[in-house]
């Protein structure tokens, strides 16, 4: 039975590969778009085998060399921190850190050692990620596409332009803004969630959760049901939209006849982009409120009588207030 | 390319073996302390258990000394905060503290043994600041010790530095200049229970009295106007907090309802206890211990300087009562409890 | 209940598991089998016991429903009804519900001549959910280690069995399987946005083609997967995300019992460093 469900590309046709002309011949710039593409067959089992053309154009070319900049001056930084030893670095790699500047230097410049080279490296970030958004969407407008991948991006931007400059702004200390490093960021989280109060009972954490979830849900429900019909030519989705065919007949009666209602081709590829907007937007709300106006979460929830009682609370007082 | 990510497999399983090594595995204690469903419960490994069972034994006791006889005041030289005991309790104590502290070295450890009322050695002077210590604890601060009390082999254990204490650390050198610095943190060390948090959290709670560590709001909406609490600070906090439940062996439900870690009205009575032993430390640092930094020979001092300092697991040791809740002052009930006059 | 314009001819019979033509019917737009029956009645049983247990319960605020699995002094037994027996109860409709929608999923799967992946992916969800509830409990020794059931009760819970490990964003497991997740959301956003892009390019203009997602994404990121390989790797991650999920909580308690930020201690002390810096 295993030899019918479609799992990996089992005959592949390798022929000239896709230089894009048909479709954009106008990829231009800085950096022009190659004229030579690889081809890879392992790639090839799982999706479409060819890699390249490579095209960066000037925005492309600003994106890349910012991010550059922010990368290498953190990893310089952490390198740094260990004393210039590359053994230790690669040993003490996820402990390493580019931390934000101290809270007493509030919004000013702090020197370079304490949050300078932080402030430095978000700022090329900040421009990195800006210069990739107009790429996008430059790139969709050329190719006479809608700008819809842009505008998601547009929902990562916005959380990360929440956690890194809009919420440190209305807090008033860059000292709020998250550490460049793998389990530095993890734990500004975990204190973040410890210092607010419990951010489980954020309402907009617990939507961002939910999308979240119901992305992997989705894209769990959407691929599976996509590779299911494959058998009908179900992945050939544009076609499946303009001139519905049997492939997408049967995607649709598999979940009406499963859970009463379904989506339609087009309508499916709606949902899951607001599923996968929808986790960054709301997260971002929800981070943003945060400290500006709520300051405990868990005591936002039970003035909102959401905190479920348990009948064991002990009697203890609070033994700085003279409790106990 | 190909051949390059096979060459990577060999060295993959081999980082895999060692990331499986440290895992370990069932059967495993768990002990519930709150509601049902909450998931207030602590998890113990029983084979880590039982080799903490045998560690943390209290001494052998010989019972209490017989009544009566001149006080050692009386009868010896220079004794400074024992001269309320008898002879015989002074003799029986000063036994008692050979073996707990220095069974190897004996009496000589402190004393001249030509003349035992000479002052000189350091350790004496330790010693002394120590025994009055001891009595600060049992005398003052039954919040926390309860009925057993502590004496010298609560935390030396046969040892003459006790086996778990805190100095200011001097890590790993950085390149200093303009780079940016590491904040005393990101770097896994024993303070920080090997996580990237602050690990001078004791350094900067545990030192000084009435240090307040408390970040979470009482409120639920933001007092404006107020001076802000820095994700920083959470983060100090929650080193301490680690490093608390490091030395006791147990884990944050331990105390806290997590949901809420600063509602008392949710915490196991724990926490009370808890909170007592944070106050102590915080003045035993400061008092007792911290002050020995001119009295100490520099091999017995932090990189920087310090004197070591107590924290949770100086006494602890891993169990959450020293040496299960035995009894540690009746043998010595005068020694331990009352100052000199 | 009317049907779609094209779902006559899809309604024929056959591609039963079990119970041959018995319950091969539809009601409204639901197809019913035999698992369709079975589910119904854990379903229904399920959810009257949710229903019931609040009623016993102090309050009937939605938030702060709690159906709570029993105290650990019950070990693997059963407990009485009110002390947690209900949701032992629960549990096991919950299982039988959800076992049986999948098994229904294969029996539509088989009636449209479709693939099983729909029901593959469902039964990684339901392993996720049996690793919660029954795997890590049976491994622990009590049911009691199962979460509540309830909208706060079982963030509480997570909150608590967190804490049990000081630091669980340290947990191996948890940290593949939170960045599965965001990879999930991301490509999730970037097929449904590529799908979109080419159907709506805006009025007036003609609907593009998939050579138009391909130069798209190759002009981006130089590589595109293409219309086949990108619901296969959308698929993967999902599951991915699900399978470490499940991964991260039965390894904590079962076969990790300290903080989680002490486990890296491996790395940090494999054979190869040289000199290395003590810890602390």
């Amino acid at each position: 039975m295993i030899e019918y469900q479609n799992i990996f590309t089992r005959t592949q046709i390798h022929g000239p590969p896709d230089m894009g002309g048909g479709a954009a011949p106008e990829a231009a710039g800085v950096w022009p778009r190659g004229d030579n593409a690889y081809s890879s067959s392992l790639l090839g089992r799982i999706g479409d085998a060819q890699i390249g053309p490579f095209w960066l154009g000037g925005w492309g070319v600003a994106a890349i060399a910012t991010g550059v900049a922010w990368f290498v001056i953190v990893g310089l930084n952490m390198l740094a921190s260990v004393n210039w030893d590359v053994i230790e670095f690669i040993r003490q790699l996820f402990w390493l850190s580019l931390d934000p500047p101290a809270p007493k230097y509030g919004l000013s410049f702090p020197p370079m050692a304490e949050g300078g080279w932080f402030l430095v490296a978000s700022t090329f970030l900040l421009i990195s990620v800006i210069c990739w958004w107009i790429r996008l969407y430059t790139r969709a407008v050329d190719l006479g596409m809608g700008t819809h991948i842009a505008w998601a991006f547009a929902s990562a931007i916005w959380l990360f332009l929440v956690l890194g400059l809009i919420r440190p702004l209305l807090m008033g200390s860059w000292s709020e803004a998250v550490p460049y490093g793998i389990f530095s960021h993890l734990d500004w989280t975990a204190a973040f969630s410890i210092r607010y109060g419990n951010l489980f009972y954020n309402p907009f954490h617990m939507l961002s959760i939910v999308f979240l979830y119901g992305s992997a849900l989705l894209f769990a429900m959407h691929g599976a049901t996509i590779l299911a019909v494959s058998r009908f030519g179900g992945e050939r989705e544009i076609e499946q939209i303009v001139d519905r065919g049997t492939a997408s007949e049967r995607a649709a009666l598999f979940w009406r006849w499963t859970m009463g209602f379904n989506a339609t081709m087009e309508s499916i590829h709606r949902w899951a982009w607001w599923f996968a907007v929808l986790v960054t937007l709301t997260g971002g709300i929800g981070i943003l409120l945060t400290g500006t106006v709520v300051d405990n979460w868990y005591l936002w929830g039970v003035k909102h009588g959401i905190a479920p009682p348990y009948p064991d609370a002990s009697t203890l007082g609070d033994p700085g207030m003279g409790g106990n | 390319m190909r051949y390059g990510l096979i060459a990577l497999i060999p060295f993959g399983i081999v980082l895999a073996i060692f990331a499986i090594l440290k895992f370990e595995h069932p059967p495993i204690d768990s002990t519930q302390l709150g509601f049902r469903g909450t998931g207030i419960v602590q998890v113990d490994n029983p084979r880590t258990e039982a080799a903490l069972a045998k560690l943390n034994q209290p001494p052998e006791s010989y019972g209490p000394t017989e009544p009566g006889g001149p006080l050692a005041s009386e009868v010896y030289e220079n004794v400074r905060v024992l001269g309320h005991l008898t002879e015989d309790e002074f003799l029986s104590y000063m036994a008692s503290i050979t073996e707990w502290v220095s069974p190897e070295q004996g009496c000589g450890y402190c004393h001249n043994e030509e003349n035992l009322a000479e002052e000189g050695l350091y350790t004496k002077t330790v010693s002394r600041r120590m025994m009055q210590m001891t009595q600060t604890i049992n005398a003052d601060w039954g919040a926390h010790v309860g009925g057993a009390g502590v004496n010298c082999y609560t935390c030396h254990r046969g040892q003459n530095v006790p086996a778990y204490y805190f100095v200011e650390d001097d890590l790993q050198p950085e390149a200093g200049g303009f780079s940016a610095s590491r904040n005393n943190q990101n770097f896994a060390a024993d303070e920080n229970v090997y996580s990237s948090l602050p690990y001078d959290a004791l350094d900067k709670q545990l030192t000084q009295d009435d240090v307040l560590i408390r970040v979470q709001s009482d409120n639920a909406l933001p007092y404006f106007g107020e001076d802000l609490v820095p994700i920083q600070d959470a983060e100090t906090t929650y080193s301490l907090m680690m490093s608390m439940s490091q030395g006791l062996g147990v884990n944050c439900t331990y105390c806290h309802n997590t949901r809420a870690f600063s509602n008392w009205e949710q915490s196991h009575p724990a926490r009370l206890v808890a909170w007592h032993g944070i106050e102590m430390a915080q003045h035993l640092n400061a008092e007792y211990l911290a002050p020995l930094a001119s009295e100490l020979p520099e091999h017995r001092l932090g990189p920087k300087g310090d004197a070591p300092k107590a924290k949770c697991a100086t006494c602890h040791q891993g169990i959450p009562k020293p040496m299960y809740g035995a009894d540690m002052v009746s043998d010595h009930p005068k020694a331990l409890t009352q100052r000199a006059e | 209940m009317a049907m779609l314009d094209f779902e006559k001819k899809y309604r024929v019979r056959g591609g039963t598991l079990l119970g041959g033509d018995l319950f091969d019917f539809w009601v409204g737009p639901f197809y019913v089998g035999f698992f369709g029956v079975v589910g119904a009645f854990f379903t229904i049983l399920g959810t009257v016991l949710i229903i019931y247990g609040a009623a016993i319960g102090p309050t009937w605020n939605l938030w702060q429903i709690n159906i709570a699995p029993p105290d650990l002094s019950y070990g693997l037994a059963l407990a009485p009804m009110a002390e947690g027996g209900l949701w032992q109860i629960i549990t096991i409709c919950a299982i039988g519900s959800f076992g049986c929608w999948a098994l229904r999923e294969v029996e539509i799967s088989r009636k449209l001549g479709m693939g099983l992946h729909v029901p593959f992916a469902f039964s990684v969800a339901i392993f996720a959910y049996v690793s919660l509830v029954v795997i890590r409990p049976v491994l622990m020794g009590a049911w009691g280690h199962g979460f509540p059931y309830g909208i706060m009760s079982h963030l509480d819970w997570v909150s608590n069995v967190g804490y049990q490990y000081l630091h669980f964003h340290y947990n191996p497991a948890h940290m593949i399987a939170v960045s599965f997740f965001f990879t999930t959301s991301l490509a999730l956003a970037l097929h449904g946005a590529l799908v979109l892009s080419a159907t709506n390019p805006g009025k007036g203009k003609a609907v593009k083609t998939a050579e138009h997602e391909n130069a798209f994404f190759r002009d981006a990121i130089g590589y595109s997967i293409g219309p086949l390989g990108i619901h296969r790797l959308g698929l993967f991650l999902a599951l991915a995300a699900v399978f470490f999920s499940a991964v991260c909580i039965v390894i904590s308690g079962p076969f990790w019992t300290a903080g989680w930020p002490e486990w890296w201690t491996w790395w940090l002390d494999l054979p190869v460093w040289g000199k290395g810096y003590e810890l602390g």
